[in-house]
């Protein structure tokens, strides 16, 4: 069955349309990469399936249940995570405030483990639980805001640019924790500049450009760089 | 063309002034003195706008430049015999001079300015809240000295024996000299500026201009209007410094938040409209008669009606009944205010 | 026994201290309401009064000291829901100059309800005037109420602090404060976060009303307007994006409002007002982000 669906989502910020009827889904225990040149359309799909942009048309479903019109609070305590653009974390409070926060999303008092779970998953953090999270490096800021997101043991997490100002090695953490969380059952939808990268991992890769989707590629294509710049220029 | 497009925006609100004297002229002379006092509210008022809607920095001081122009105008119109009976303690310069009418509003309107222009040159690069609370501190000096300092003016006492020189025309003028001066900076090269200040302060700053010293011209300008109001208001009514203080503070904002605080139509409109439905309670006091209605309202139901309506219009309407937009003459089409309107909505 | 200094005595300090207890519970009272609404609340100081009334009422109606405040804290509390509810949420998302505006509008309209209803005369809210005596403590006659607010403040400031620091709720508000758009998105409610701010914020207007109709027993509609002007500029002088600089800030104002009044002398004590507000305009000017935060904090916009 599918977790999330999104069918004909346009979104429109006053006379710019930042999405045009883009259809896609996300299914349980899959990565689905979103990719394409700045400004098609791909945060702006993410922050509309979180009900915080403007949606004039389509609609998005979780299980089935349209989460149009719905307050992003609530989208979230359905079991949507997101990892915004640039973390957003909050340097402020220390590293486990920031996991408690995301505990604010979980749908019962039962799911409690959600924050042992993300410690297991990025062990670093375990480290400097009491520390600020300011004061950690933008690798371990960019594993916080992933795990802050699972805390709550969300069924869909959403990425914007996980790997944006990131060293390469570190990228390969995050993408290798991907993997591992995408093996656990969850479905993941990435948002993503590196496009080789994506379509490697992603089970399928849709390119997106102007806000309508242009062409949908698969994990053998990523080899093909032809192919792959044909489909952002196209 | 463009020249007479632009023609509403100053004709509208002289035009409304022009009309509100003719009604106080034809009404009772009971209710004059409610007309009376809309002029010089309105005369306030402009000259927040000057400031506070050209720049989009909120002062709460501006009031105090008003009690400074009605103590300049007072003091120098009270006969010398009063001021030796009811202030004793004034200093000798102000005991002995005394000017004419005329010559005491444009000196209010000096003493305005130049207090103006001594606050704002440190207050002018401050802006946000902190801007809010400085010109707050400044009403709050100005009316604790002006309130105990028996040396420069009646101290707790107020204002008596002054000449009650403020009749309709000399309002109607006063404010449409205000009206002008409202006018012909905003259409000036130093209006224009501040106002790109307003909608972008980087930008603004980035084509070189100084935000510091195009708000410093507009805050000394709005306190020269503020101290030429004060002026007319002395010579209107016995003032006291709790009348000059926190009421006619909200009351002239509230009026430029409800017209529309981003044109000088929204000033004038806002004036008008709250100060004539306050006048309108003020006067069901001693109950008015509409329509072969008799209504009597106790004393108070003036400023909660305006406080609810400002409280209402601000959640209706939060810029102002005017939107802030001048007067034009119509052009066919204006597709700008489509795009405008769209982006309003996201 | 007295500081050698000025004409400073120990019991001026002690009501130094204790205004600034006040002031600084008032503070918090308006920075947790700012944090999560970004609005300047200037009607604060009427929910002070309507608490004050509630405690004259009571002394009216010879009610038990503990009812009367009782009666203030119900009072104050479904004051504080019925302003969030009626104007602050429906003006959230407009401009900041435009909420503080509105707020002065509440202000104005609420001092003017109360001076139609209970008219120009004071009345007096005299059940815990006897706080007023002194005690004697190591030879200084120090006022109780003194004591009292010390504590009290004291108490408010740690219980909060706590609520803030340990539960779900406080972590929220905390978040909520530094970035609502992302605290939403993770899933906190706003609308409870809002509420809870604006509950707190009226249980620390309410103690703060009993607190100051000990000092000034005469409640007329203008009761609190002043303490709240004071407060919001020592709020703003030390910071208003943070809880506790804006906290400091409240105490540092009152504190120095307090000695101040206690030590000039009477023939300029008329002019404590122009001194205070003379000492905010000028660490504005030197530190227009606030005095008790690091460097340049966030800009509102006003």
């Amino acid at each position: 069955m599918t977790a999330l669906a999104v069918e004909k989502l346009s979104v429109r910020y006053g006379a710019v349309e930042a999405v045009r009827e883009l259809s896609l889904e996300v299914k349980p225990g899959r990565i689905v990469g979103l990719i394409g040149p700045n400004g098609a359309g791909k945060s702006s799909t993410l922050h509309a399936i979180m009900g915080a942009a403007p949606i004039t048309g389509g609609d998005v479903r979780l299980d089935g249940r349209s989460l149009v019109g719905r307050r992003p609070e609530d989208i979230a305590r359905r079991g949507v995570a997101l990892v915004p653009e640039g973390r957003r974390i909050f340097g402020e409070l220390t590293v486990d405030e920031n996991l408690r926060l995301g505990l604010a999303a979980r749908r019962t008092r039962a799911n409690g483990n959600g924050l042992a779970r993300a410690y297991e998953l990025f062990p670093v953090l375990r480290d400097f639980r009491s520390r600020h999270a300011g004061a950690l490096s933008g690798g371990q800021q960019q594993q916080l805001a992933i795990a802050r997101a699972l805390a709550a043991e969300p069924g869909v997490l959403l990425l914007d640019e996980p790997s944006l100002g990131l060293a390469p090695k570190i990228v390969d953490v995050v993408f290798e924790a991907l993997m591992q969380i995408r093996d656990s059952g969850l479905a993941v939808l990435l948002v993503e500049q590196r496009a080789q990268r994506t379509v490697a991992l992603a089970d399928e890769s849709h390119v997106l450009a102007n806000g309508q989707l242009r062409i949908t590629l698969g994990p053998k294509d990523a080899g093909d760089t032809d192919r792959l710049v044909s489909a952002y220029l196209a | 063309m463009n020249q007479l497009r632009r023609l509403p925006e100053l004709l509208g609100p002289a035009l409304l002034i022009l009309a509100t004297a003719w009604l106080g002229l034809e009404v009772s002379s009971y209710l004059e003195a409610y007309f009376l006092d809309t002029l010089v509210k309105v005369a306030i008022v402009v000259a927040l706008y000057l400031f506070i809607g050209n720049s989009g920095v909120l002062s709460f001081g501006q009031i105090s430049f008003v009690a400074l122009g009605a103590w300049t105008a007072g003091l120098l119109t009270m006969p010398e015999s009063q001021k030796r009976l009811e202030m004793p303690g004034l200093w000798h310069f102000l005991l002995t001079t005394n000017v004419g009418n005329a010559a005491s509003l444009a000196l209010a309107a000096v003493v305005g300015g130049i207090a103006a222009l001594v606050v704002g040159l440190p207050l002018m690069r401050l802006s946000g809240l902190a801007a809010g609370i400085a010109t707050f501190s400044v009403l709050e000096i100005t009316n604790n000295v002006l309130t105990f300092d028996g040396k420069i003016g009646p101290g707790v006492n107020n204002f008596s024996s002054v000449p009650a020189t403020t009749g309709i025309w000399q309002a109607a003028v006063a404010c449409l000299i205000c009206i002008a001066v409202a006018y012909v900076y905003q259409r000036t090269r130093f209006g224009r500026m501040l106002r790109a200040t307003r909608e972008d302060p980087a930008a603004a700053a980035a084509a070189g201009i100084s935000i510091n010293r195009q708000r410093l011209l507009a805050f000394t300008l709005s306190g020269a209007l503020a101290g030429f109001a004060g002026g007319l208001y002395v010579h209107l009514q016995p003032l006291a410094s709790g009348g000059l203080y926190l009421d006619l503070t909200f009351i002239t904002l509230a009026m430029l938040v409800v017209g529309g605080s981003g044109s000088l139509l929204g000033a004038v409109v806002g004036a008008l409209a709250l100060n004539g439905i306050f006048s309108f309670f003020s006067a069901a006091t001693n109950t008015v008669v509409v329509f072969g209605w008799h209504l009597k309202v106790p004393s108070g139901t003036a400023e909660i009606v305006l406080g609810v309506l400002m409280a209402v219009v601000l959640i209706l309407r939060p810029s102002g009944i005017t939107g802030g937009r001048e007067l034009f003459l119509p052009r066919r089409r204006r597709p700008v205010a489509d795009l405008e309107k769209a982006r309003a909505t996201t | 026994m007295t500081l050698a200094f000025l004409n400073l005595t120990w019991p001026t300090f002690a009501d130094g201290l204790a205004l600034g207890g006040i002031y600084a519970l008032m503070a918090v009272g308006i920075g947790l309401v700012f944090g999560v609404l970004r609005l300047v609340n200037f009607a604060y100081g009427q929910l002070l009064m309507a608490g004050a009334y509630a405690l004259a009422y009571g002394a009216t109606w010879n009610l038990p000291t503990w009812e009367s405040i009782l009666l203030c804290f119900g009072v104050v509390l479904v004051l504080s829901l019925l302003m969030e509810v009626l104007v602050f949420r429906p003006l959230r998302l407009h401009s900041p100059a435009t909420m503080l505006v509105a707020t002065f509008a509440v202000a104005f309209l609420l001092q003017n309800i109360a001076l139609l209803k209970f008219g120009a005369l004071p009345r007096s809210a005299g059940s815990l005037a006897l706080l007023n005596a002194p005690w004697d403590i190591f030879g200084a006659e120090i006022r109780k109420i003194a004591v009292v607010s010390v504590a009290t403040a004291a108490g408010c400031l740690v219980i909060l602090q706590m609520l803030l620091k340990l539960t779900p709720l406080g972590l929220h508000m905390r978040a909520a404060s530094m970035d609502f758009r992302t605290a939403r998105l993770l899933g906190v409610r706003a609308n409870r976060v809002i509420t809870g701010a604006v509950i707190l914020s009226g249980l620390l207007a309410a103690v703060s009303a009993v607190m100051l109709s000990v000092q000034d027993i005469n409640v007329t509609s203008t009761f609190g307007l002043q303490d709240t002007i004071v407060v919001l500029a020592g709020v703003v002088l030390g910071g208003l994006n943070r809880l506790i600089p804006a906290t400091l800030g409240g105490f540092a104002i009152g504190f120095a409002t307090g000695i101040l009044g206690g030590v000039l002398p009477s023939n300029q004590v008329q002019y404590l007002q122009s001194f205070v507000f003379a000492a905010v305009i000028v660490v504005l000017l030197v530190r227009p982000n606030g005095l008790f935060t690091r460097a340049a904090g966030a800009v509102e916009r006003v």
